[in-house]
């Protein structure tokens, strides 16, 4: 039935009374400049699609799949209206409606098919014994010598990683909108975890994994942060930007941490205006690459721009997705003679401070 | 009405057809602004420039259909919700800040400018233009179609105060300039002032020159609670007696300061009343001695405590905290939402201590929470209702409620509005109160926008009472 995901919004929804002191902060709104792609008009959208007052089309869809689900406009918000879960559900209700991109559809049924987005059948899970739970997720496992990097450090910290059989930790699927095919998955992955203390190196299933599953999760820079041992690694005496992924900084509230272990292994960091709890959206969220590449692109250049304006050369991060799409934003702009910004992640920073040091 | 195919083409080909928009998405999201009321629009062009806004609304001449101009649709009282159907003109993508000359202590903006935008701009310079509580999302355009103002307008103005020239588009399509670039002027019948607050019925503001304000170098300031609330209006009034002329003086019920308090956890005093008060200067001696003087007249006052601060973060907090009162309301209970009605009056300054207690008892007698907060050093008060808007019972209750409010304020020689606009939700008031205007603001109407073209039904011109194209899910009978 229409508006049925919807529907326990409605007060959520009547709550909002528009002011609109999300637009300032919605980085689709800022490129687009339509109130529809701004997180008010998805609000509105959303109570048009629960009214029945509309009935939900393609621009519908676009509106509602363009929003990065960078949650700053709930942190922005006075009333706390959850925009970006008001989101998910009118995505469910779009993808019940046949209205999902081509580019989605075949994310969710690669999950179903084979556990990971990106429907590799191959994946090789570096199963090991350990002491402490592993959880690697899709966008690490694509990235075989990442995940030996995270893996190694995690051991030089005294740590000893146990990775077991996983799959996706399905937030793509919910928040893309597929909810039954969530519910399905849901199953499947809640068998093979236990609610023992986990280290996750995606921010997002560091969240996920936490509120969907009961999982106590902490991410890989937490557990880098507590152990690292600062007499055994060489100071580096590098300045760097840090972009905070959305996740982990509005999500997982991790925001001293990556500093601290940056400080430790001597990266100076220069802070972006919008930074720790602020931070802006690098143009990967909320599966805006497969509903509007261009707009990703973009976003994914602002930010840079705005590390660029540090005077850093070096952008550091701690999110696969994140370090992906500020590559190709800095390649982009390179290409335009805008400037060179390097983008990396923290972990091969602590990986240089480590080995250079010799621990 | 739905428009003519013909029409949109020719929209398009004004705008282009990136910029014209006919979808359902657009259209529905430009039905709403902040306030109650909402109604879709056949369709929705974002012009860049003086040239098209004049083209649309010369088409609109020929095939007459309604424009309702509309800025970041941050305005309360159904302002740009296009009551009538017809085109929405959203400005928001002329947004450029064209010129700063601090040597002649001006600015020139386009009206798509989000206010704190250009007082980013301005604070290297240390000049700033006063803005209402939504000055973060408000462009300048809606500021200066609803004249409106915030909690610096005691002792910096209103935006009428700021404005020294415009661009205008007229109903007709023609493109007028009124003011100059001169910090004085007394030419004629100064129509720079006069289109602002016509709230888009008189033209489409193109282009806005502003005076700009010194940034003090020095702030401090002081939360003053009181036991009652009634005990809360005398200081003010004493204050600028002194005389002193805070840069801001804002008064919060409790209510307002438990939903403050809950939002952003300022930890505000909850006691029955508050003040927040600032002064502001270029010599921290002469701040400091103000801020004195302002402790004594609270304390004489009866304020139960005082807690002082020079710090300017926590300044910002505290009027941060205070600005989104609305959103923070609206919060504030889970089966109840902030609704926009009663929602902005002004009363003469020694009469805010009556206003808010006669307020208080409307609130009691018709049993629905009406919380009390506003700008107390100008008489501008503000109050919310609270209750379930998918109610229809607590419409008709509402109804009475703000009614009585409004006589109240009127009785006070007060107006129904100090710095929102009349829009739709406040014209049974507004027309009660101007009454022997009704009929000369009908005619000047008639003679500038004589296919009434402009943002139809709007101010005087809406007959009914506010109770009509309601943006929540409910039906009244009354």
């Amino acid at each position: 039935m229409k508006g049925e995901y919807l529907k326990p919004w409605l007060n959520e929804l009547i709550t909002c009374t528009l002011c609109g002191y999300c637009k300032n902060v919605c980085p689709p709104f800022d490129e687009i400049l339509w109130d529809g792609t701004s997180a008010r008009g998805r609000n509105i959208l959303a109570y048009g699609m629960l009214t029945g007052e509309i009935q939900a089309d393609e621009s519908v869809a676009q509106r509602i799949f363009e929003c990065t689900m960078c949650g700053d406009c709930e942190r922005r918000c006075p009333s706390k209206v959850k925009v970006p879960q008001i989101v998910r559900y009118s995505r469910a209700e779009l993808v019940d409606m046949g209205l999902a991109f081509p580019g989605q559809i075949m994310l969710a049924d690669n999950v179903m098919a084979s556990g990971n987005i990106f429907g590799d059948q191959e994946v090789m899970l570096p199963k090991q014994a350990g002491e402490v739970r592993v959880f690697i997720g899709c966008q690490f496992l694509a990235r075989p010598n990442k995940v030996k990097k995270y893996l190694k450090i995690l051991e030089m910290i005294g740590i000893k990683p146990k990775v077991q059989e996983e799959i996706c930790c399905g937030f793509p699927l919910v928040s893309l909108g597929f909810v039954h095919k969530f519910e399905e998955h849901k199953e499947r992955l809640a068998k093979m975890l236990a609610k023992e203390p986990t280290i996750t190196f995606c921010p997002t299933c560091t969240v996920f994994l936490k509120e969907e599953y009961g999982i106590p999760t902490r991410h890989f820079l937490q557990a880098v942060a507590e152990k690292l041992p600062a007499d055994k690694v060489k100071k580096l005496e590098v300045t760097v930007t840090y972009h905070d992924p959305c996740d982990l900084a509005r999500g997982a509230k991790v925001v001293e941490e990556p500093r601290r272990v940056l400080s430790a292994i001597g990266a100076e960091v220069k802070e972006m205006g919008k930074s720790k709890n602020t931070t802006r959206c690098c143009g990967g969220g909320g599966g805006i690459l497969s509903s509007n590449e261009q707009l990703s692109a973009q976003l994914a250049r602002n930010r840079v721009r705005q590390a660029m304006a540090t005077g850093a050369k070096t952008i550091v991060t701690s999110c696969a997705t994140c370090e992906q799409t500020l590559k190709k934003g800095a390649a982009s702009l390179a290409e335009a003679g805008e400037g060179d910004m390097v983008v990396r992640d923290v972990a091969d920073l602590v990986w240089d401070a480590l080995r250079s040091a010799g621990a | 009405m739905a428009l003519k195919k013909e029409v949109i083409a020719r929209l398009q080909g004004i705008v282009g057809e990136d910029r014209c928009k006919t979808s359902i998405a657009e259209r529905y999201v430009y039905a709403f602004d902040g306030g109650i009321h909402r109604e879709v629009p056949d369709v929705v062009v974002q012009p860049i420039n003086t040239q098209e806004v004049a083209q649309i609304v010369k088409l609109a001449n020929e095939f007459k259909f309604p424009v309702v101009p509309r800025g970041a649709g941050t305005a309360l009282c159904g302002h740009s919700v296009p009551i009538d159907k017809g085109v929405v003109v959203d400005l928001q993508r002329m947004k450029k800040i064209k010129e700063i000359c601090v040597e002649d202590l001006i600015c020139v903006v386009e009206p798509g400018v989000v206010c704190d935008h250009l007082n980013a701009a301005l604070k290297k310079y240390k000049f700033f233009i006063p803005g209402p509580a939504s000055s973060e999302a408000a462009t300048l355009g809606g500021m200066v179609a609803c004249n409106a103002s915030g909690d610096k307008a005691l002792k910096y103005g209103a935006t009428r105060d700021v404005v020294l020239g415009l661009e205008v588009v007229l109903p007709t399509g023609d493109i007028a300039r009124c003011g100059a670039r001169s910090v004085k002027g007394a030419s004629g019948y100064q129509f720079e002032k006069f289109f602002v607050g016509s709230e888009g019925t008189l033209g489409i503001v193109t282009e806005i020159t502003l005076k700009l304000v010194p940034l003090a170098a020095y702030r401090a300031g002081c939360v003053a609670a009181f036991g009652h609330i009634r005990e809360a209006g005398q200081p003010v009034s004493d204050i600028i007696a002194v005389p002193i002329l805070p840069s801001n003086m804002e008064l919060m019920s409790a209510t307002c300061i438990k939903a403050v308090n809950k939002a952003t956890g300022l930890g505000l005093p909850e006691v029955d009343a508050i003040l927040l008060i600032e002064v502001d200067g270029n010599n921290l001696e002469a701040v400091r001695e103000e801020l004195a003087k302002v402790t004594e007249v609270c304390k004489k006052n009866n304020a139960v405590s005082m807690d002082f601060s020079e710090d300017p973060k926590r300044l910002e907090e505290l009027w941060k905290g205070r600005k989104q009162m609305i959103p923070s309301l609206s919060a504030l209970r889970k089966e109840y939402a902030t609704v926009m009605l009663a929602d902005d009056m002004s009363v003469p300054i020694s009469k805010v201590p009556e206003a808010v207690v006669r307020f208080q008892e409307v609130s009691d007698r018709y049993d629905i929470e009406i919380p009390a907060y506003g700008h107390a050093g100008d008489g501008n008060l503000h109050t919310k209702v609270l209750m379930d808007p998918t109610n229809p019972d607590h419409w008709r209750q509402a109804d009475k409620a703000v009614q009585e409010i409004y006589d109240i304020v009127l009785e006070l020689g007060g107006t129904v509005t100090g710095e929102h606009g009349i829009g739709i939700t406040k014209t049974p008031y507004f027309r009660q109160e101007r009454a022997s205007l009704i009929a000369a603001m009908k005619a000047v109407k008639r003679a500038l926008d004589p296919n009434n073209i402009m943002n139809p039904h709007k101010i005087q011109e809406w007959e009914n009472g506010f109770i009509t194209h309601l943006r929540y899910p409910v039906e009244v009978s009354q």
